[in-house]
């Protein structure tokens, strides 16, 4: 029984099942429930973008243009095409998906910096698309697409839409983590440690940063998808630098290469937030969140390069280290 | 033809600022090898400084550039000795996601500081324009090509020639030589930084009639600098300023005969073209990494 409860993979799914219940025991505000629903829908690009930045060690500032496309194609076919939104949240990882592909080719070639310019430069180029393909996006007119329904299901009140969300993020953190610990997971880790010594283990750079690239992409065109579907609008300007700066602090600041800070990092970059603006007087200055979101990520970065999830096991090394400290003395 | 000088001088005009704001970037990454993502923040924030002395405080023109340019050496001191000093140990890309995290502290500080509107300041230099052979140029223009063309020079001969330069190569090769040599690290990357910051500014406060003063005004100069600094290479001090003149006239050129519409998107295509062909731009080294 013990054996069972261990399994990572049911764990998941409990977590999931018990978070997916909660709304319908305490019954909470709808603006709650609509920040519970955006916590859900980053909490897939989040994971998506750790799988690349934490493990595979590929930055990227770009991102946002991934869920952006996904958001578009999402609504494109939903609303233009009458297609089911399941068919169109699929094609909306699959699109992305592929672009990332070619942003992975891109990566091959470059490092560090470079690869940082480069996708900062796509996302900007994608953005700047939305903005003229008007035909596609519908400019500044926006994109208002209605509530999604599987099954003659129509998931039109938060409650509901959270479940959905839920359900999509826990198959997909079961199939990350099942990724994660096969061969090709530790092939990323490799490559993310020393791309020198992976090369010379036989580990192929081009395939896994093809899969790097392609899998985070994927995550994030899902994620965009559900996004559009959630606040039934989206116009280009929510797609750009922001959006991906905030999307590498959720990463950083919950800690890198872990399933559960990708989660814990937008729950703090996305709740933080409306918790200070209902303090009186501060609470007031708008740009108030970016300021802590970037104060915050410089901080984790110069005091708990673990990140948010780690920062139990960081404190018992401290413990430790203090302890071999006074007993060598 | 006159019509393409024309649109050369406006290419040279915008690319000397491209150039300038470049040139801050390659002299803190041959300094510290990190790029500084918040450069454009900055600047913003200090033309902000600049306008806000200008016109609240009523300083003369000239008296308000230079106050900010003394601003701008302030901040460029506390930014790189309490945020980038503090994460000393941290990897390459965390410190670069440190300057990221600057992106966010400063552009929300401008927005709660100087609000989100946008203000115009006047030009350098405002004299009657001149006419050669019905090329229409603009004074202001030839200060601002001459002023880049200036810094650059300086920053060349300082790098080549100077005892400061030749701490700067050292330090960039190996800190801990360096420093063994008896090189003051610290006050060296402290110096870049605070060049970087003036360089920013500058180009900031001339960039200023043409963009208006506001939270966004340096998002697209800060990017083409960006590419400037890519493809004339981050190897030297020459190769930004061509990096930056030839996206100007390219900004220009394409804008007025291809398409005003999509010439952002052809611009940054050229950049990923750029990237993928030649990483080490074109007047870049060839960059072995060690194992």
């Amino acid at each position: 029984m013990k054996k069972i409860f261990r399994s990572k993979q049911l764990q998941i799914l409990i977590i999931g099942f018990v978070i997916a219940v909660l709304p319908f025991i305490i019954s909470f505000k709808r603006a709650t429930m609509t920040m519970l629903d955006t916590v859900v829908v980053y909490s897939i690009i989040a994971l998506g973008f750790n799988i690349l930045l934490g493990y595979a060690g590929q930055i990227s500032l770009g991102h946002a243009a991934f869920m952006g496309i996904g958001a578009y194609m999402s609504a494109y076919i939903t609303m233009q095409l009458h297609l089911p939104f399941l068919l169109s949240l699929l094609i909306s990882g699959l699109v992305p998906m592929l672009l990332g592909l070619l942003l992975g080719l891109v990566a091959l070639r470059l490092e560090g910096h470079y690869l940082a310019i480069a996708t900062l430069g796509f996302g900007v180029t994608i953005q700047h698309i939305f903005k003229e393909w008007t035909a596609f996006t519908n400019g500044y007119s926006a994109m208002k697409p209605s509530s999604p329904s599987i099954f003659g299901f129509i998931f039109k009140s938060r409650e509901s839409y959270f479940v959905l969300s839920i359900v999509i993020l826990v198959l997909l953190s079961i199939f990350a983590y099942n990724l994660l610990k096969s061969k090709t997971g530790r092939a990323l880790i490799a490559m993310r440690d020393s791309e020198h010594a992976a090369q010379a283990m036989g580990v192929s750079l081009l395939k896994y940063k093809l899969i790097a690239f392609a899998i985070s992409a994927f995550y994030a065109g899902i994620a965009g998808s559900l996004h559009i579907h959630l606040l039934r609008y989206t116009d280009p300007n929510s797609w750009g630098i922001g959006l991906s700066l905030n999307l590498l602090a959720m990463v950083v600041i919950g800690g890198l290469a872990s399933i559960e800070g990708s989660i814990l990092g937008v729950v703090f970059i996305v709740v933080v937030p409306e918790i200070i603006k209902e303090i009186p007087v501060i609470g007031e200055i708008n740009s108030l969140p970016t300021i802590l979101t970037g104060i915050s990520l410089i901080l984790v970065i110069r005091f708990m390069p673990y990140g948010l999830a780690r920062i139990m096991t960081q404190i018992k090394f401290r413990i430790q280290d203090n302890k071999v400290k006074s007993t060598a003395l | 033809m006159n019509i393409f000088f024309q649109n050369v001088i406006a290419g040279l005009e915008t690319g000397s600022l491209y150039a300038l704001a470049a040139l801050g970037l390659v002299l803190i990454f041959r300094t510290t090898d990190v790029i500084n993502f918040a450069q454009g923040e900055m600047a913003m924030f200090c033309s902000f400084i600049g306008f806000k002395l200008f016109t609240s405080l009523g300083l003369p023109y000239p008296v308000a550039f230079i106050v900010t340019i003394i601003f701008a050496v302030l901040f460029g001191f506390i930014i790189e000795k309490y945020v980038i000093r503090s994460v000393n140990k941290a990897s390459v890309v965390s410190k670069m996601i440190v300057t990221l995290g600057l992106i966010m502290v400063i552009s929300g500080l401008a927005t709660a500081l100087f609000g989100i509107d946008s203000h115009y300041l006047r030009k350098a230099i405002t004299l009657d324009n001149l006419n050669i052979g019905g090329v229409v140029i603009q004074p202001n223009a030839i200060f601002i090509i001459l002023v880049t063309i200036v810094i650059m020079s300086v920053l060349f001969y300082m790098i080549r020639k100077t005892l400061f330069g030749i701490a700067i190569r050292a330090t960039a090769q190996n800190e801990t030589t360096a420093k063994l040599m008896g090189i003051p690290v610290n006050r060296i990357t402290s110096s870049s930084w605070i060049i970087a910051t003036v360089l920013g500014a500058i180009a900031g406060l001339l960039i200023a009639p043409t963009t208006n003063v506001s939270t966004t005004m340096m998002g697209e100069i800060h990017l083409k600098s960006f590419i400037a600094a890519v493809v004339g290479g981050f190897g030297s001090f020459l190769g930004p300023v061509v990096g930056g003149f030839l996206i100007g006239i390219l900004d220009n050129l394409v804008g007025y005969y291809i398409t005003l519409k999509w010439k952002t998107v052809i611009v940054y295509g050229l950049l990923i073209v750029v990237l993928i062909f030649k990483p080490t731009g074109l007047f870049g080294k060839i960059h072995r990494k060690k194992v």
